[in-house]
């Protein structure tokens, strides 16, 4: 059930202005909504807890989980001591003991990059050039060793129950800047391990769920978001609302006005409006050839998820909450050499783009960028030549909206299997992503089936040590 | 049962050296445990911390027995059960300190510490321990906890005097009561449109609207709703509200989306309890229990295995790897989905700490989901768990299905698992066949998907959820509050689940008889008589009208449990009847209309809206019942393109036939609040969001409904333009076009065909038009 005020069976007027809207944004446009233009839609601005370091959020998620030693945490007495048993106890659970097998070391050189000197292996060039933007946080840890789990996890803060995902949370909390197109965006998202529940909303109203821009398996040049119209046909819906305008109108002057017939109808010009302007906002027609070279879009193995950061750019800047880029294949439980170096080179190049033009544009600042995948992956083998799923311990990295650039948080062991210095759980980070937006995670709750939810649920501290 | 056993072996003590001697623990204490607790724990559990992060302080004995906001941080002589040492030892979700595990010898001090009795100086020896602390807390409730209304006898009110119907007298004496008087009734048109929306989810015929208008007599209505009740269509949309309750799907939609292939006897089995009127008990008894209180040779035999369908259908992390952990969220799942539908009362919400706001105590959380880790879900709690099902051909063929089940498993298990160096190519070809084929043979197999007894055992009460701190055993009996503790113990052999079948239909039962009647009142008028039809709890509502509500219950136990004789009387009621009229002197005292003065203006459901799209159009496949997801058992939806295969959702059929896939939910209805079918849900919200007017702007379903519509009214409509119009007006309104409107009417379809070029296209956006309108949608 839905305990929620704006949602009562029978609203006032006011009440009623603010149930409208949603999915695409609510306020009044109408001279008749206009003298409530003080009401609130579900994705009307409101005001964080305290003054945010960061406005908006792109993650950048890398589903199947990188390997976290071979890419953003080196280890050299893994590599000394490849071939050997692990030295101590593997974890409680272990999703596939049989196939387990001795340590393996890295096959890929690392580099310390920048000012900072971050470590960075030679998997990822581009983003070693952007080194001093980046918290690289090598203690990340989450409970579940299974992609359905910790997936779900990741994103809605549960690996036993649904939840609200993350952004959810945020377009709740601070609602949307942009009225015409969704408050939350994910890009090309799989369908797989938990599905549309790492968007969904919940127990939230439906108006802060995700709007999926399509999924998994389509190409981000021909992701389309639901229900679009076709822009040819647009003076003959002009009509049809017209019309529907017209009848409407009669039909209220027998029982007196009212307000939630009225909305109704006011949320078929927002939806006639919102169909000719948010994809206007995906094309990327307009972005100069630098720009599009800066992205990998000249390039058929970067093209892909280049156009995914663009348009996420876009997205952001025209005041978009959350938007997610998603790139799919991370989990190389065997030939991890070939296939991972296969995977860094799509998103390499796109990824310091992204940053590098939020950076030029002057957007960084206020653009919270994260980078990670659900978990990383065992020092030891599996199946000779690939790793296994290791929530224990591994990295994932975040630049611009009020981070601290250039530093390396946390350790794993010398093997790199447990985190064990400055640990950073799920939870955690949910708490830091929130606070950097100007929320307060324990404060952030909503009342459903008789209880206060949080996206951190009882858990969860903010990792000061990342907030510069 | 394993989970003993594995509880055991989680929760062994990971030290066994000496003891310090009696004569050393001060010295003990002041060298070794107060400096870790000093410098790890004070900066937000010490002397300067205030409550303490979480409300807990560790500066004392008493603060750590007190314990904060997870319960008492130890449990003296007892490390394995002491949340302290659970968190130092970061083995739980509770890891402290939060940074950096505390080295290996301060863990092991501190362990030593708490078995030996955690001495403290100048400190009582604790006497309590954690069992104690826990009975005292559950063995008490305060008056305020007791006299909670729904925790009272259903009583029998006399009824007052006034009104046509026993329901409109209680309604007018609070009315008057206020000094007002209730709105006039709905016109006939009105009326039937109403009934029929309500009883079947879909619109009346122009036929039947004309005859009813027609009917002068008395009984006019009456025998409306008794033609309604009569008809299938009438089961398809009560079913269907049930099915929310019972958050029903067709595949599972946690981590991996598998097909639950036979689900779709449960919704059958549901959708022909309501056109049976199966008596309510009886339809709690079997759901709840069908597979003990029936037997093989009965002729509810299946009726009662399909029925315990409802415990199956819950969402379930079948990747979880630890076995104790999926055992007991299955069981919690099943215990929340029980607790909410039949008592409606959230005692999940006790499993971590007592229930914040009912008095619903850890204890009775444990003891009941005793009920549910002795009952048979899952073949086995081992990734990917499977669900249990029950062939329903007789015992033979449940012994070759069980047969089967254990072959797939093995080979399902090997596939899974092998190890890609070590494993030859021919001996997973091999083990790939063995599966195709047990799978092919679990198919063929009619079953259902049903519960079974289990392992039958107590469950300890689980310190801060996390089995790996048991406490105390909490014998399995229903809630304290509810008289739960004076029952008869749990026969012994018996999960308890036929133990709770019996004491929830117990005529005096204070809050099955209520639970439902209110929500078959607010389904009814769209408000329950408590507002809150999920929650009787302390944080729900209170019922608006304590003695109709009262009253109601006590005649649906008189009446059989009957929910058809149940309808009747509320439908033959005028309050039922009242017009949905805005205005009046009410409107200021009652807007929120909770005196029940007018009628109540719903959105059509998602369901009744596509059913009548399908319907107007002549496009409605009536067809009852049977498998509609083509897919089999565990298969796994999950893959992006057959989550979005446009088949999964082409047929023609009432909504209620459509798959319903979690995570992958039929956009249409997701579109209009389609209830998440991962939690029961009595209470549907109703939301307004532009991605429902882009639905009807654009969607391919409203692109075909609205040309079926057109071509229905060339096809069996008059020729004229303006008679057509009425005719469309008649089928989608139940009303003829006003006369004013008609020439506006007219006006565009010269000027859209202007615009489009053709009539026929025109005419098809007339129909969008109409169905796009409030009114179309809008039940009033």
């Amino acid at each position: 059930m839905r305990e929620f005020p704006w949602m009562s069976q029978r609203p006032s007027r006011r009440d009623a202005l603010r149930c409208m809207g949603a999915g695409f944004g609510s306020l009044a446009m109408s001279a008749l909504l206009a003298e409530d233009a003080g009401a609130k839609g579900p994705l009307a601005v409101r005001d964080p807890h305290f003054a945010p370091k960061a406005k908006r959020v792109i993650m950048l998620f890398m589903f199947g989980g990188p390997s976290h030693i071979d890419t953003f945490d080196p280890k050299p007495v893994l590599n000394r001591d490849s071939g050997k048993p692990l030295p101590f106890a593997q974890p409680r659970i272990v999703s596939f003991p049989r196939r387990g097998g001795n340590l393996i070391g890295s096959p890929f050189e690392f580099k310390r990059h920048g000012e900072s000197g971050a470590e960075v292996s030679e998997l990822f060039p581009h983003v070693a050039g952007i080194a001093d933007e980046l918290a690289i946080v090598r203690s990340v840890h989450c409970t579940n060793p299974r992609h359905g789990g910790a997936v779900l996890e990741w994103h809605t803060g549960s690996d036993t129950f649904i939840r609200p995902a993350m952004g959810s949370w945020l377009t709740y909390g601070l609602g949307s800047e942009n009225q015409n197109v969704p408050g939350y965006i994910t890009i090309c998202q799989a369908l797989a391990e938990g599905g549309a529940n790492n968007f969904g909303a919940a127990f939230l109203p439906a108006a802060y769920q995700g709007t999926p821009l399509g999924y998994g398996d389509v190409k981000a040049k021909d992701a389309r978001f639901p229900f679009i119209g076709d822009a040819n046909r647009t003076n003959l819906q002009r009509l049809e609302l017209d019309m529907l305008q017209e009848i409407s109108h009669g039909e209220r002057g027998e029982t007196g006005p009212d307000a939630e017939l009225e909305s109704r109808i006011a949320s078929f010009e927002l939806a006639f409006r919102m169909q000719t302007e948010a994809p206007e906002i995906q094309r990327i027609d307009g972005e100069s050839k630098a720009t599009r070279k800066l992205y990998g879009l000249d390039d058929a193995v970067t093209a892909d998820f280049g156009r995914q950061c663009l348009m996420a750019r876009r997205f952001s800047e025209n005041g978009v909450r959350f938007v997610q880029c998603n790139s799919n294949g991370w989990d190389h439980h065997f030939d991890l050499k070939n296939l991972l170096t296969k995977m860094c080179a799509r998103v390499d190049k796109p990824i310091a783009g992204l940053i590098r033009d939020l950076r030029t544009r002057g957007l960084l600042d206020e653009t919270l960028v994260i980078w990670g995948g659900e978990f990383g992956r065992t020092p030891t083998a599996e199946n000779a030549d690939g790793r296994d799923h290791n929530p224990h311990g591994f990295t994932m990295w975040m630049a611009g909206g009020g981070v601290r650039p250039g530093i390396t948080y946390g350790q794993t062991d010398e093997y790199g299997y447990y985190a064990v210095e400055n640990k950073v759980h799920f939870h955690d980070l949910h708490a830091t992503i929130l606070h950097l937006l100007g929320l307060d995670h324990e404060r952030l709750t909503f009342r459903h089936a008789g209880r206060d939810y949080r996206l951190t649920d009882v858990h969860g501290e903010v990792v000061r040590g990342l907030i510069a | 049962m394993a989970l003993r056993a594995l509880l055991g072996l989680a929760t062994a003590s990971i030290l066994g050296s000496a003891a310090p001697a009696l004569a050393q623990e001060q010295d003990f204490f002041e060298k070794r445990i107060r400096p870790i607790l000093a410098n790890h724990c004070y900066a937000c559990h010490g002397p300067h911390a205030g409550d303490g992060q979480a409300g807990l302080r560790l500066d004392s004995l008493e603060g750590m027995l007190q314990g904060g906001r997870s319960g008492p941080a130890i449990v003296p002589g007892q490390a394995s059960a002491s949340l302290l040492i659970h968190a130092v030892n970061h083995d739980t979700t509770l890891q402290m300190p939060p940074r950096a595990k505390l080295p290996i010898e301060e863990v092991t001090a501190l362990t030593l510490w708490v078995d030996e009795g955690a001495f403290w100086p100048n400190s009582a020896r604790p006497m309590v321990g954690q069992q104690a602390r826990l009975e005292a807390a559950g063995g008490e409730f305060t008056e305020a906890e007791r006299a909670h209304w729904a925790f009272q006898p259903v009583s029998d009110p006399s009824v007052p005097n006034g009104g046509t119907t026993a329901i409109d007298a209680f309604i007018i004496q609070q009315l008057h009561a206020k000094g007002l008087k209730p709105g006039p009734q709905a016109d006939r048109p009105t009326l039937i449109r109403r009934a029929t929306i309500d009883l079947h989810g879909l619109l009346p015929t122009p036929e039947e609207v004309r005859d009813f208008t027609n009917d002068d007599s008395s009984e006019a209505f009456e025998r409306v709703v008794d033609r309604l009740l009569a008809s299938p269509r009438y089961g398809e949309r009560w079913g269907r509200h049930w099915l929310d309750v019972a958050r029903y799907a067709d595949s599972n939609g946690m981590d991996d989306n598998i097909v639950h292939g036979d689900a779709w006897r449960y919704r059958d089995y549901v959708i022909g309890a309501f056109n049976q009127d199966k008596p309510y008990d009886q339809f709690v008894r079997e759901q709840l229990a069908g597979d003990v209180i029936t037997r093989w040779g009965d002729d509810d035999r299946s009726a009662g295995l399909v029925a315990t369908g409802f415990l199956m259908l819950g969402p379930k992390m079948v990747g979880e790897d630890d076995p104790v952990k999926q055992k007991l969220d299955f069981a919690d799942e099943q215990l929340a989905t029980t607790s909410r539908a039949f008592l409606a009362l959230s005692v999940d919400c006790a499993r971590c700490h007592d229930h914040k706001f009912d008095p619903i105590r850890s204890s009775d959380y444990y003891s009941m989901l005793g009920l549910f880790t002795s009952t048979k879900t899952v073949l086995t709690y081992r990734v990917t768990s499977k669900l249990n099902a029950t062939a329903l051909g007789g015992p033979e063929a449940d012994r070759r299905l069980s047969e089967i089940e254990r072959r797939f498993d093995y080979h399902s298990d090997f596939v899974t698992n092998y190890n890609r160096a070590t494993t030859p190519s021919q001996v997973v070809d091999a083990q790939q066949e063995a599966l195709k084929e047990a799978l092919d043979d679990y198919f063929e197999i009619p079953k259902a998907m049903a519960v079974a007894e289990g392992d039958i055992g107590d469950l300890p009460v689980m310190i801060r959820g996390s089995h790996l701190t048991p406490g105390g055993l909490a014998p399995r009996r229903f809630p304290a509050v509810l008289g739960g503790k004076t029952e008869p113990p749990i026969r012994s052999g018996s999960s308890g689940r036929r133990e709770l079948a019996e004491w929830l239909t117990r005529p005096g039962h204070p809050l099955t008889s209520r639970v439902m009647v209110n929500r078959i009142w607010k389904w009814h008028f769209g408000e329950g008589i408590v507002r809150t039809p999920d929650n009787f709890g302390t944080l729900g509502e209170r019922p608006d009208h304590p003695e109709l509500l009262d009253w109601l219950a006590t005649r649906f136990v008189q009446d059989g449990w009957s929910v058809k004789s149940l309808h009747r009387r509320i439908m033959l009621s005028s309050a039922y009847q009242r017009s949905y009229r805005t205005q009046g002197p009410a409107a200021g005292a009652d807007p929120e209309n909770r005196l029940l003065w007018r009628a109540n203006r719903r959105r059509m459901e998602a369901e009744a809206i596509r059913d009548s799209l399908l319907a107007v159009s002549g496009q409605l496949d009536t067809t009852m019942g049977g498998k509609t997801l083509k897919h089999r058992n565990f298969t796994n939806l999950n893959a992006n393109a057959l989550s979005r295969d446009p088949d999964l959702y082409a047929s023609l059929r009432r909504s209620v036939y459509l798959p319903v896939l979690r995570s992958a939910l039929y956009e249409v209805l997701a579109a209009f609040d389609f209830a998440s079918p991962s939690t029961s849900n009595g209470n549907r919200g109703s939301t307004m969001v532009a991605p429902q007017a882009l639905f009807m702007m654009n969607s391919r379903v409203v692109d075909e409904a609205s040309r079926g519509f057109a071509e229905r009214l060339a096809t069996e409509g008059p020729s004229g333009d303006a008679e057509r119009l009425h005719f469309a007006h008649q089928i989608a309104f139940s009303r003829r076009a006003d006369d004013g409107m008609v020439p506006s009417w007219l006006r565009f379809l010269d000027r859209y065909e202007a615009a489009a070029g053709s009539r026929a296209e025109a005419w098809q956006a007339l129909c969008r038009v109409l169905v796009s309108s409030n009114e179309f949608l809008y039940v009033q």
